[in-house]
């Protein structure tokens, strides 16, 4: 086997996942979307143009305006900054969380992991949106809350994937050498087990950051979303009132919508395909 | 067996009790007072406050209110509402059936089409079609189903009009027997479409992927080495080691069934159990909250329990004591 960098060796993996490449070419779309926003986007999201309830191809409005005179393509186009947002931050909460708690169940075993087993347990019993809405509902619907409260109430699968991880990685002779040389367990589990078993880890929070933007949607769509920002949830939320009528609002945030979480699809499934080559159709 | 049952009953006990005292103290913590709601105006006096509070028990601390609401329970009393003044136990039962007929049989249809097509996709892995259906199933996975629900009422109801916008009865009509069956049936249509479209990617997926992994065990390759005949290795051993994570699967979207489809049910106007949570949340009715907490935290406890034994009569391997 040729040996080279970093760069190449991604390139060549990109090469022969083809589900990795759709979602990288993707997210690099939606980066770019999200980071020139202000350039691209014809209007301001937030002012009221005179025109309410014009169709797509209006003069100056490409996807019409809503039921308060906003430029739909614009609301889009800044929505994606949230969505994205959302996700990121969601999933990083939740694997953050996932990976810390499982690896110390599996790694130090015992009472630890029968306590923690049992806490797990009881989150998978309660359905997440059924929480999720309860506390957004009850506490309020800050974006910060909102992102926290779907990081907190994801982290399960995250976890049993970490702590089956960590119990197959602590019989290994490099961290058994490890314990030989009396480095300490939390410097163990920090330095050998988690770096050695976060692969799959990556791939399940890129389908989280999926579930989190939906969920998000989800929030929205009954009325739960942050007022102060624009989200695709909230213009699909919006446009509910102008069907069928003024169909366009709620149509286009949600061809977004899929197409944004369709991305993360993507790369969470082709991550995992590389992970487990024996699953893989494409060879 | 009938140990490892009792054993899983009585922790399955302990953790619905665990999830109903931690709900049933988060509701009651967080910001929002029923009695303003109740009360009516926006500045009730103090006398009228006092008096709904004692009537609801609302002036005692949140541990003696577990204590009686326990002790209710026990009795087979889940509460009344503070909005409607109807016991918890008509309200869920009325909103029960509905939730069923829409949730129950959107399930079925999707995992008996998933795992079919799933089946089939493996069986012809890296083919034409299944190339096809895997990428359409990606694009449904993705796709938020209170949106597709929109669409479809705007493609299928306010457009072609070949089905009713929303709601369970036309109630213009006041239809009887059968006529009422197929009401129902029309009414059904859109919202349960839209129900498969987004779940069967998720049962397509899992057989498709646990089919896959069974085929590349050796014992699969061993059986092929003998010259058994492919189709007879497919049905007699690869589809039974294969319906394992199916069966999971199912038991927990069964289990979770009842808390219904708060999303669906709002686009379609479903008089179902999502939205009877919904509108007790919004109008902070606590005993409704909790009572239907509590009920679905206890099926989904029994749901997993019957899975457990049923995993021990699919998969002799397993065993229990």
């Amino acid at each position: 086997m040729k040996k080279d960098n970093v760069f190449q060796a991604a390139m060549r993996v990109l090469k022969k996942n083809s589900q990795l490449r759709m979602g990288v070419i993707l997210l690099i779309v939606l980066l770019c979307i999200a980071f020139f926003a202000p350039i691209i986007a014809p209007c301001d999201p937030y002012k009221l143009y005179d025109a309410l309830v014009a169709g797509p191809g209006t003069p100056g409005h490409i996807l019409g305006t809503d039921g308060l005179g906003r430029d739909v393509l614009s609301e889009i186009i800044y929505g994606t900054r949230t969505s994205l947002m959302i996700g990121v931050v969601a999933a990083s909460i939740s694997g953050i969380l996932g990976t810390c708690i499982g690896g110390i169940a599996g790694f130090f075993g015992g009472k630890i992991d029968r306590l923690i087993s049992e806490f797990m347990n009881f989150f998978l019993m309660t359905p997440s949106f059924f929480l999720i809405l309860i506390i957004v509902a009850l506490f309020g619907s800050n974006i910060m809350y909102i992102m926290i409260v779907i990081g907190l109430t994801s982290w399960t699968g995250n976890a049993r994937l970490m702590r089956a991880q960590a119990i197959s990685l602590k019989e290994r002779t490099f961290v058994k050498s490890a314990q030989a040389m009396g480095e300490s367990r939390f410097s163990i589990m920090f330095r050998h087990i988690i770096p050695n078993g976060i692969f799959p880890i990556i791939a399940q929070t890129t389908m989280n950051v999926s579930s989190a933007i939906l969920s998000e949607a989800g929030l929205s769509f009954l009325g739960l979303g942050d007022p102060n920002v624009v989200s695709w949830g909230q213009i699909i939320y919006h446009g509910k009132q102008y069907m069928p009528k003024g169909w366009w609002i709620s149509t286009f945030a949600g061809v977004a919508v899929v197409f944004t979480v369709l991305t993360f699809f993507l790369i969470g499934d082709g991550l995992n395909r590389v992970l487990s080559p024996k699953m893989d159709a494409n060879n | 067996m009938k140990r490892y049952i009792g054993k899983r009953a009585l922790s399955g006990l302990l953790v619905v009790l665990l999830s109903v005292c931690f709900n049933f103290t988060l509701i009651r913590l967080a910001p929002g007072d029923p009695i303003r709601i109740m009360a009516g105006t926006d500045n009730p006096n103090e006398e009228m406050i006092e008096a709904l509070q004692q009537k609801y028990g609302l002036d005692k601390s949140i541990p003696e209110q577990f204590v009686m609401f326990l002790g209710n329970v026990a009795k087979g009393d889940l509460g009344y509402s503070y909005i409607s003044d109807e016991s918890v136990i008509k309200l869920i039962g009325e909103k029960i059936g509905p939730t069923l007929a829409l949730s129950l049989t959107a399930v079925l249809l999707s995992v008996t089409i998933g795992t079919l097509i799933g089946i089939y996709a493996a069986r012809k892995n890296g083919s034409k079609f299944d190339q096809f259906v895997c990428s359409i199933s990606y694009v449904f996975d993705a796709t938020p189903g209170f949106w597709l629900g929109l669409m479809m009422i705007l493609i299928f109801a306010s457009t072609l009009k070949w089905f009713p916008t929303s709601g369970m009865v036309n109630l213009r009509a006041n239809y009887k027997g059968f006529a009422y069956f197929a009401d129902v049936c029309r009414h059904l249509v859109l919202p349960i479409t839209t129900m498969v479209l987004t779940q069967t990617p998720y049962y397509f997926r899992i057989a498709r992927s646990s089919v896959l992994q069974v085929m590349s065990e050796d014992f699969i390759t061993t059986f092929k080495a003998t010259g058994m005949k492919e189709s007879r290795i497919f049905n007699k051993y690869v589809l039974r080691n294969a319906i394992l994570p199916t069966v999971t699967v199912l038991g927990m979207s069964l289990a979770f069934l009842l808390s219904g489809s708060v999303l669906i049910e709002t686009v379609f106007a479903w008089p179902g159990m999502g939205r009877l949570m919904f509108s007790s949340i919004s109008k902070r009715d606590y005993p409704v909250l909790t009572g239907i907490y509590l009920v679905t935290s206890v099926v989904i406890c029994i749901a997993m329990i019957l899975v457990d034994i049923l995993y021990g009569f699919i998969d002799p391997r397993i065993r229990y004591d």
